[in-house]
């Protein structure tokens, strides 16, 4: 079978590996960096458990093939903390009751990061527009986006 | 002698740190060594015999250790939650899409569905039937060989034909219902580990773990002491997780291969082969006095539960009891019919059976109130329970108060909203409805749910809980009830693995039982950890019981207040010296008092109720049809609010499943002939789909018997949305949707 | 995943020779294609992936033209300030498509090669009128979009071709360009019906350009010439429009499926144009 060679960087981190060509981001992640943090959901792009950045963009790593993820930098929730300290959304979820089942969680958060990288002070609208693919069936959602502007907040040391 | 110091605080979560960092470890993140996975093959027919599966070429194949098909079940062949229908994998014949055949257990995933494309199964299709009422008829394919009819639950109180002679208004309206899929977002998964000695440890993402084991013992033959059952991180549950299939599965193919086997469905799996909520047919007749008094009903409900069984009996009976609503109705006659189909299964999903009778029952009031021109708040008014009232199954009403008080609330609520002025191009309706659900399991249902505690050497308390946590919070509202009871802050308390062979049975997490059933077993055993304590430290101190007290952590010398307290560490250290542990265990039973008649006319009323009122304003766009809602308040009588953010947490989410329900989801029979089985297809609300202002009424009404005097929350806040939306949309246009999900379409044909 | 023979060409060139020499299925974003192949709608026995190809994710303008790498995402489209001027109803169109993180990999080169009947991105293209450029090693070819999309996911796209890039004409500022789309829910959301106007009023405010594109209605994305013919030159009106909505219905050929039925489709199409072009004519007024 064809194997392909990959060059990584995941959270700061480079790692340079040898796969079939025929798997995602996503199981790479998971099953040869054992970094579980993003979810397999659905595997079609639909629940947005799997979002981790490519390049600071949003993306679902279940639909990113590996190969084209070669030579890209990757975030995973495994790199939000930095030296220990949480991610004002880590804490801002945690403080704000947005995490109830936590599957959706991993996801919701790295999409909320792309969001607030991108955009200090987003507005509801933008808030929902950003997160409009990750799905939770458990919060209904208003507690996600308290989390958000709490954590946008404190990002903007307000 | 609760300090109440915690009881009430929106304490942060247990497990929300291992949730925000990705360390919470979901079956599917377990570690991949000494793993192997298995395929599920599955029945691509809704109805098919088989005549013949040929393992032979999977076999072959190189990295496939075996294919197990139901000729490898040493047990019982044939299982089920209430009724043995359920074959652990097809015998002979499929009843729906997706239900499993075979396992193919091999070193990966990818070899392992290499392996289950090899399986050849040679399938005689048979005609299948989708609708309750058709599968009932004379001449319909047969699901079962003993017949379609799984139950038919028969009610009747007072005299319902007297009771339509004397009614100046007759209502006769049928309601549809769809079949639901409960969406949590982890996918079922289990991972059974054979050891040596002949026994297995079972992983599961499970609502029942007790009864998980008990019937993969009854499939494998092994007495329950070979069998360890342990919950990992639960993804989200919803009532869909009380279902053993995958774990059982899990099971045999470990004990199989003797080895350690992986199972985790796709989506497409999850939509397809596990239960879903009852899709149903409501016929309801109503009749009333001109000033409204409801004198009396009768419901001819068909719910299909699918292929198999499932909870679909209990679901028909939960059903049955809260078809009325909570309106005093004299005279009712309810007849449930709980019907196998070749559709997808239905069992427990949040409601029990109560979401479908709001659908119509509270649709039914808007109705009546429209033709007898009552106002339909002065309608639910004239009709609600009152204190002291008993249900057509002559269960006493508890906190009958508390309906009318959401009722009144709603009321200033739906008066508020009524004056929103809507959108440009758009119209503006506002629905009410009120709800009722029970609480617990039902009367002569074994109810009893045990925890216990210890108290270990460093002064913490590790709480053995007995049911899982799924995502609803019931860790934390256990030790915040827990710590609360010993005077304790809440990071003192740690929680155990949920190990059947290390904690006591707690029952199922469902059924909106746990805040009161966890709650008040943890008080009884925190109250006997303290009598424990005081009798093991006199012991120590060579002091009479009586002459010492406990304290936030203390033991405290009544006859020697010059000396410090006693920190507890110090007594449980000295303890752990000596090898002793100081553990107390407590059951709490549900409560079928005295004030439970004897001869109930239905099998298992329940016994306590929890009531509510929603509030929603809508949008419509008159010439697309789109229903878009704009504001929900959700008033709910909880007793006593233990930790407030996740109890809105739980309302929050109720509204968006209850949303869910009203406008787009559907578990819908494509022209094609394949049932929806994606995400795209099937659709849950994104954030986009949720209103802008969704606002929590909670109503403190303490239940007795209740924790700090709590009841329920789990299921309440789904149970009146759909009723809501459907009657706000009535208030906007003028369109009664009988029905749901409610399609645009369905807005443009009527109007 | 099913398995394949993966080839990642890093040039144009490589690119051309890979497919003289190979049968290949192209994948670009992998939003459209890895579900397909997931659900074995696609079974490629060679996927190539040019996702590397660095030099086909652009937005270029020339004097009169501007032009769209095959690679460039729904994020780029949205986000850029050319496209926002000289094509808003695609800009609207990429900015309702899926999630972020459908925006953030999915191509337009892939919305054109996958030629779901249901892409957004189309009526959009269609309404200015815009022009595939298809490359292979024996040459360049430009197909107009309405020709190169022949059915429900098939197109003009030979075997050894590529999509290198789509190009519209800039049309004379001021125009009105609009898009309105319906899904079954609010957020990520695959369109019921979708529609693109672009309207154009000569000095007394009579029509001078009407251009009308519907998407989920037909077994491709379509232009309504009828309804555009019957513009040209009247001055707009809610009756006019209507008029406009009542002709589209006739040009549309929709089906039933879970998303919507084919009564449905046929009564929402007409409301979304009416609407789509009273927006469009109101952005004039501006």
């Amino acid at each position: 079978m064809q194997r392909i060679q990959v060059s990584l960087k995941v959270n700061g981190k480079k790692y340079r590996l040898e796969t079939p060509p025929n798997r995602t981001l996503l199981e790479v992640l998971r099953e040869d960096l054992g970094l579980t943090g993003a979810k397999d959901g659905c595997s079609s792009g639909e629940c947005g458990a799997c979002t981790v950045l490519l390049d600071g963009r949003a993306v679902n790593s279940c639909l990113v093939l590996i190969g084209s993820a070669d030579g890209h930098s990757i975030e995973t929730v495994e790199g939000l903390q930095k030296a220990g300290m949480p991610h004002p959304l880590q804490k801002a979820f945690v403080e704000k009751g947005a995490v109830q089942c936590g599957f959706c969680t991993p996801g919701m958060l790295m999409a909320a990061k792309a969001l607030l990288d991108q955009n200090p002070k987003p507005d509801e609208e933008q808030i929902r527009t950003a997160l409009a693919g990750n799905l939770c069936r458990c919060t209904g959602y208003t507690k996600i986006i308290d989390a958000v502007q709490e954590a946008a907040k404190e990002l903007r040391y307000e | 002698m609760s300090e109440n110091t915690l009881i009430g605080k929106p304490e942060i979560r247990v497990d929300a740190w291992s949730k925000v960092t990705g360390q919470a470890e979901y079956i599917a993140d377990f570690p991949l060594e000494d793993v192997h996975f298995g395929y599920v093959l599955r029945s691509p027919h809704p109805h098919a015999s088989i005549r013949r599966i040929d393992i032979a070429k999977a076999l072959q194949i190189e990295g496939v250790l075996d294919v197990i098909t139901i000729e490898d079940v040493p047990g019982e062949k044939i299982v089920g939650d209430i009724i043995p229908d359920r074959p652990v994998l097809a015998q002979e014949k499929v009843r729906l899409v997706g239900e499993p055949v075979a396992i193919v257990v091999a070193t990966s995933k990818y070899v392992a569905e290499q392996g289950g494309k090899a399986v050849k199964v040679d399938y005689q299709p048979l005609i299948p039937v989708f609708d309750p009422v058709q599968a009932l008829e004379e001449g319909a394919p047969l699901v079962h060989a003993s017949g379609n009819l799984v139950s038919h639950i028969e009610v009747q109180d007072g005299d319902p034909k007297a009771g339509f002679q004397e009614a100046d208004l007759i209502l006769e309206e049928t309601f549809y219902v769809p079949h639901i899929y409960p969406g949590y977002l982890e996918p079922e998964a289990a991972q059974a580990q054979w050891n040596p000695d002949g026994s297995l440890i079972v992983w599961v993402s499970s609502q029942k773990p007790f009864h998980d084991r008990h019937l993969i013992c009854q499939v494998l033959g092994l007495p329950e002491e070979k069998v360890i059952v342990r919950v990992a991180t639960v993804g989200g549950a919803f009532g869909g997780k009380e279902d053993s299939s995958l774990a059982i599965l899990a099971a045999l193919a470990a004990w199989k291969t003797k080895t350690t086997v992986r199972l985790v469905n796709t989506r497409e799996e999850s939509l397809l082969a596990h239960p879903k909520r009852h899709s149903g047919q409501l016929h309801y007749k109503a009749g009333f006095k001109k000033d409204g008094t409801l004198v009396t009903m009768q419901v001819t409900s068909y719910l299909d539960t699918g292929a198999y069984a499932s909870y679909g009996p209990a679901v028909g009976q939960l059903h049955s009891e809260v078809v009325t609503g909570p309106y005093k109705v004299p005279n009712v006659r309810v007849d449930t019919y709980v019907v196998y189909t070749n559709s997808p299964i239905a069992g427990a999903m949040r409601g029990f059976g109560a979401p479908q009778a709001n659908f119509a029952a509270e649709s039914l009031m808007d109705i009546a109130a429209g033709k007898l021109g009552i106002h339909p708040v002065d309608l639910r008014r004239k009709n609600i329970w009152r204190p002291g009232d008993r249900s057509y199954t002559r269960v006493r009403i508890n906190q009958a108060e508390s309906l009318q008080l959401s009722l009144e609330i709603a009321e200033k609520e739906y008066r508020r909203l009524k004056e929103i002025p809507a959108s440009p191009g758009k119209v503006s309706g506002v629905g009410l409805s009120l709800s009722v659900q029970t609480m617990g399991l039902g009367f002569r249902v074994p109810d009893d749910s045990a925890h216990a505690l210890e108290w270990l050497p460093d002064g913490r308390v590790r709480l053995y809980l007995g049911a899982p946590e799924l995502g609803q919070g019931l860790m934390t509202v256990a030790a915040q009830i827990t710590a609360d009871a010993l005077g304790l802050s809440l990071d003192k308390i740690e929680i155990a693995l949920l190990d059947t062979s290390q904690v006591p049975d707690g029952g199922v997490s469902c059924a909106s039982r746990m805040t009161y059933s966890v709650g008040n077993a943890t008080i009884m055993a925190s109250r006997q950890l303290i009598q424990g304590l005081i009798e093991e430290a006199a012991k120590l101190l060579d002091v009479e019981p009586a002459a010492l007290y406990y304290e936030k952590g203390h033991v405290v010398r009544k006859d020697r207040p010059d000396l410090a307290p006693i920190p507890v560490s110090e007594i449980t250290s000295r303890l752990a010296e000596n090898g002793q542990i100081l553990k107390r265990q407590a059951v709490f039973s549900f409560p079928y008092g005295p004030e439970t008649p004897d001869h109930l006319p239905i099998g298992m009323p329940h016994v306590l109720f929890c009531f509510g009122a929603h509030v929603i304003r809508v949008e419509v766009d008159p010439e697309l049809g789109t229903i878009e809602p704009k504001e929900i308040v959700a008033i709910h009588d909880v007793g006593k609010i233990i930790n407030r953010s996740t109890l809105e947490g739980q309302v929050e989410g109720a509204i968006s499943m209850g949303l869910g329900y009203a406008l787009m989801e559907e578990m819908k029979l494509k022209p094609d002939g394949k049932w929806v089985d994606n995400l795209t297809e099937y659709l849950l609300p994104t954030i986009m789909d949720m209103p802008p202002i969704i606002k929590t009424v909670f109503l403190e009404v303490p239940e007795e018997s209740g924790p700090h005097g709590a009841k329920g929350i789990g299921e309440m806040g789904l149970t009146p949305v759909a009723s809501a939306v459907a009657n706000a949309v009535y208030d906007a246009i003028g369109v009664r949707v009988k029905a749901i999900p409610i399609r645009p379409e369905a807005i443009i044909k009527s109007k | 995943m099913q398995s394949f023979n993966y080839l990642a060409p890093h040039s144009q060139n490589e690119l051309c020779q890979v497919l003289c020499n190979t049968a290949g299925k192209i994948i670009a974003g992998g939003t459209d294609m890895l579900p397909q192949m997931r659900n074995l709608k696609q079974t490629p026995s060679t996927l190539i992936d040019i996702s590397h190809i660095s030099d086909l994710r652009y937005i270029q303008e020339s004097e009169d033209e501007v032009l769209i790498g095959a690679l460039t995402t729904w994020s780029d489209i949205l986000e850029s300030p050319l496209i926002q001027k000289t094509a808003p109803a695609l800009a609207q169109a990429a900015s309702l498509v899926g999630a972020p993180m459908t925006r953030n990999r999915g191509t337009i080169g892939g919305n054109l090669g996958n030629a779901s009947p249901a892409a957004d991105s189309l009526p959009p293209l269609l309404t200015l009128d815009a022009i595939v450029h298809l490359n292979s090693q024996s040459g360049q070819r430009q197909v107009p979009l309405r020709n190169f999309l022949t059915g429900p996911g098939t197109t003009d796209l030979k075997a050894d071709e590529y999509i290198q890039q789509v190009s519209y004409k800039k049309v004379a500022l001021p125009f009105g360009n609009v898009f309105n789309k319906l899904g079954p829910r609010q957020g990520m959301t695959i369109s019921i019906a979708s529609v693109a106007v672009l309207l154009a009023l000569d000095a007394n405010g009579k029509i001078t350009l009407a251009r009308i594109a519907l998407g989920a209605v037909a077994p491709t994305a379509v232009r309504c010439p009828d309804a555009e013919a019957f513009l040209l030159g009247k001055e707009p009106s809610t009756e006019l429009w209507q008029e406009a909505a009542h002709q589209v219905r006739k040009a549309i050929a929709p089906i039933d499926d879970v998303r919507g039925t084919q009564e449905y489709r046929h009564h929402i199409a007409g409301i979304l144009t009416r609407r789509a072009l009273q927006t469009a004519y109101l952005s004039l007024q501006e």
